[in-house]
């Protein structure tokens, strides 16, 4: 039992002192994912696990036909992305993102929400 | 030694290729996270560790034996695509009249290639040769053969999210398969009067992923322990092909409900071991797993290759 108690601490210090380094991964978006909002949206945020570089993660915004309609760079505070849109008209958008999380893992993901009733 | 012995260490063998003797890797592709699976292979090389993997299964023997197995294995990427992994088990199986036996099977190495890795589909495919060495465990209490086994085998993953949207929540979905062609050093085993065949060995699983789920198709604002769930069906089978003269074809293999949880730096697997026939078990066993990630715990030290840096090194990022 003192070898369990003492494997079960080892393994919980070692995850505490690692707390800031693991792969980044959505834990959530607004709009959310899949949703469906009334009105449009003046920005996607996306709400990541860990914290990420800014100057290797990105975002993009895309409508129906494929045509981009955010505005271009996006804003990055510690594990927090976003970015601003054009007006939106009713419809169907995809957004798709890569980021690279401090410890150099990249993660990616895309995912669509639609305007309108 | 007692037929019922033979069985028990039969089945012990069984378990120890099937859960064991090959790398457990967790896996990312494209928007895809694949997790290490207990009774197949995942088809990515990584940095990481199965500590413990526990397993309690009866024996086919009537009245049936009750076997443990407490085994770990280690991967490490020595490149950026080729990886190795070792493992070992120690058994312990209490036959009805009391009798124990335990020891140590033999130590199981894995040698790994990821072919490809494709993005957009979510798909990987890897190479292996997986050996058990033998004469490495206890082979006097009759655990470990005195012979080794090599395996090429190759894996496999797909995921489903390149469906179209209108699949909807279809898209989480995942599937993976093995397949390997196990080759005993040795035809015959003189202890036992019994040929030594070679193998078919292989599996599948299929598994639906709520943390694809949440961040691809639709949040569906689930309590959080929900979302790093991995509901899963795994099942391993091996085939006599070969050099079995005297021994009937019989395949024997488990079907293995269960569920993964996923979490930032390990997982956490629980798994029902149905046998699929009375040659494979007896009653419903069960599979535990403690699973680490050493590439997200230590990702400056053993989390990274050997050699050739990091696996995805910085880049400006175009669509």
């Amino acid at each position: 039992m003192r070898m369990l108690n003492f494997a079960i601490s080892a393994l919980l210090a070692v995850m505490a002192s690692t707390a800031a380094e693991a792969h980044a991964f959505l834990d959530h978006a607004e709009p959310r994912v899949g949703s469906t909002v009334p009105t449009a949206p003046r920005e996607v945020i996306l709400f990541y696990s860990q914290n990420l570089e800014s100057a290797f993660s990105s975002i993009e915004v895309s409508d129906g036909n494929g045509a981009r309609v955010d505005l271009g760079k996006p804003r990055i505070n510690a594990g927090v992305m976003r970015v601003g849109l054009k007006p939106l008209p009713p419809g169907t958008y995809k957004v798709r993102w890569q980021v690279l999380s401090v410890d150099t893992h990249t993660t990616e993901g895309s995912f669509s929400f639609h305007v309108g009733k | 030694m007692s037929r019922h012995l033979l069985r028990s260490l039969a089945l012990a063998n069984f378990i120890a290729l099937a859960f064991t003797s090959h790398a457990l890797a967790h896996c990312f592709v494209g928007a895809r996270f694949l997790p290490a699976t207990l009774a197949t292979d995942d088809p990515c090389v990584a940095d990481e560790m199965s500590m413990p993997t526990v397993t309690r299964v009866k024996t086919p023997d009537m009245p049936p034996a009750v076997e443990w197995d407490i085994s770990g294995d280690f991967s490490k990427r020595i490149t950026e695509n080729f990886g190795v992994t070792i493992s070992q088990t120690w058994t312990h199986i209490r036959q009805p009249d009391g009798t124990l036996t335990t020891g140590f099977q033999n130590l199981g190495t894995a040698f790994q290639f990821q072919v490809m890795k494709d993005r957009s589909h979510e798909f990987a495919l890897l190479t292996g040769l997986n050996v058990d060495w033998g004469h490495t465990g206890s082979t006097g209490s009759g655990l470990a053969d005195t012979f080794s086994r090599i395996t090429p085998t190759i894996s496999f993953g797909k995921g489903f999210g390149d469906l179209p949207d209108s699949f909807s929540w279809i898209r989480a979905f995942a599937v993976t398969g093995q397949a390997g062609y196990q080759i005993p050093t040795n035809s015959f085993d003189f202890t036992q009067n019994v040929f030594i065949p070679q193998q078919l060995v292989y599996g599948a699983s299929l598994q639906y992923s709520m943390p694809y789920l949440k961040s691809e198709v639709i949040d569906l604002q689930l309590p959080e322990f929900f979302n790093h769930l991995i509901p899963i069906i795994e099942a391993s089978f091996t085939t006599p092909v070969a050099n079995n003269f005297g021994n009937p074809y019989t395949t024997t293999g488990t079907i293995n409900p269960g569920v993964i949880w996923v979490g930032n730096y390990f997982q956490v697997a629980l798994e029902a071991v149905i046998p699929i026939n009375r040659e494979s078990g007896s009653g419903v066993g069960v599979l535990g797993q403690l699973h680490l990630y050493l590439d997200d715990m230590f990702p400056t030290t053993v989390g990274r290759p050997l050699f050739g840096g990091t696996s995805t090194p910085p880049r400006k990022l175009t669509f």
